[in-house]
């Protein structure tokens, strides 16, 4: 399985194919691309990865998160390449019996992504300008770029 | 040996970069970068590396023969 596509995200059909009668609670994250950042109108964005890298990586922050948690389902994608205003640039699904688990291992997958995956947001505003931005500034606090901090 | 870049970095240097210069670990690897483009410093300090698309810490050993990556701080979702 592909976890890093440019492929659009749907949705709709991704949520069907995680029903599953064990469950007792799904949750879904869907993060979209909004229309204003740093003040100001976004075009679009524009996301790069390390390819094979942030591929392996995903599906090993997937079991890492099964292992902790007792799920029923995950699903996790992120899209690459340009996405625009108001399409999904990253999904995650967790099925859980109690929602407790769901929520946790939702947060946990979100945030290990936002922080340790080797993919890049790069903001397209519409007076022209671009910036590669909201990273990750744990190493402000840790001095060390390979440890994180998860509030 | 080349070094793949990725993201800002690429504001400071090619899409790759082929090293002819034998460098022993990949601390020399960030120094040399450096040396290249002294403006990069900053981001190279927070940046991470990779070996065979594997965190390696500064210290890492270097045959010759591996694909480094530079890797800037994540920034998807």
């Amino acid at each position: 399985m592909r976890y890093i596509s440019t492929n659009k995200i749907d949705l709709l059909a991704l949520s069907s194919i995680i029903e599953d009668e064990n469950a007792g609670a799904v949750v879904i994250f869907n993060g979209t691309v909004r229309k204003r950042s740093l003040g100001k109108e976004v075009s679009h964005l524009f996301y790069e990865a390390a390819e094979e890298m942030a591929d392996k990586m995903m599906n090993q922050i997937i079991v890492e998160a099964k292992e902790k948690w007792d799920l029923c389902q995950v699903l996790a994608f992120h899209r690459i390449g340009e996405v625009l205003i108001g399409e999904s640039a990253l999904l995650v699904i967790t099925a859980s019996i109690h929602r407790n688990e769901a929520y946790e291992a939702n947060r946990f997958i979100i945030e290990k992504i936002k922080h340790e995956l080797p993919l890049w947001k790069c903001e397209y505003f519409t007076d022209g300008e671009k910036k590669w931005g909201g990273n990750c500034n744990c190493q402000e606090i840790t001095k060390d770029p390979n440890v994180h901090i998860y509030s | 040996m080349k070094i793949k870049t990725y993201a800002i970095l690429k504001n400071y240097f090619p899409d790759v970069i082929d090293m002819v210069l034998e460098l022993k670990n990949i601390e020399q690897v960030k120094n040399q970068l450096e040396e290249i483009n002294p403006s990069a410093k900053e981001i190279l300090n927070l940046s991470r590396f990779a070996v065979d698309d594997t965190f390696v810490s500064l210290n890492h050993q270097l045959n010759g023969n591996e694909a480094i990556s530079v890797i800037p701080p994540s920034s998807g979702g």
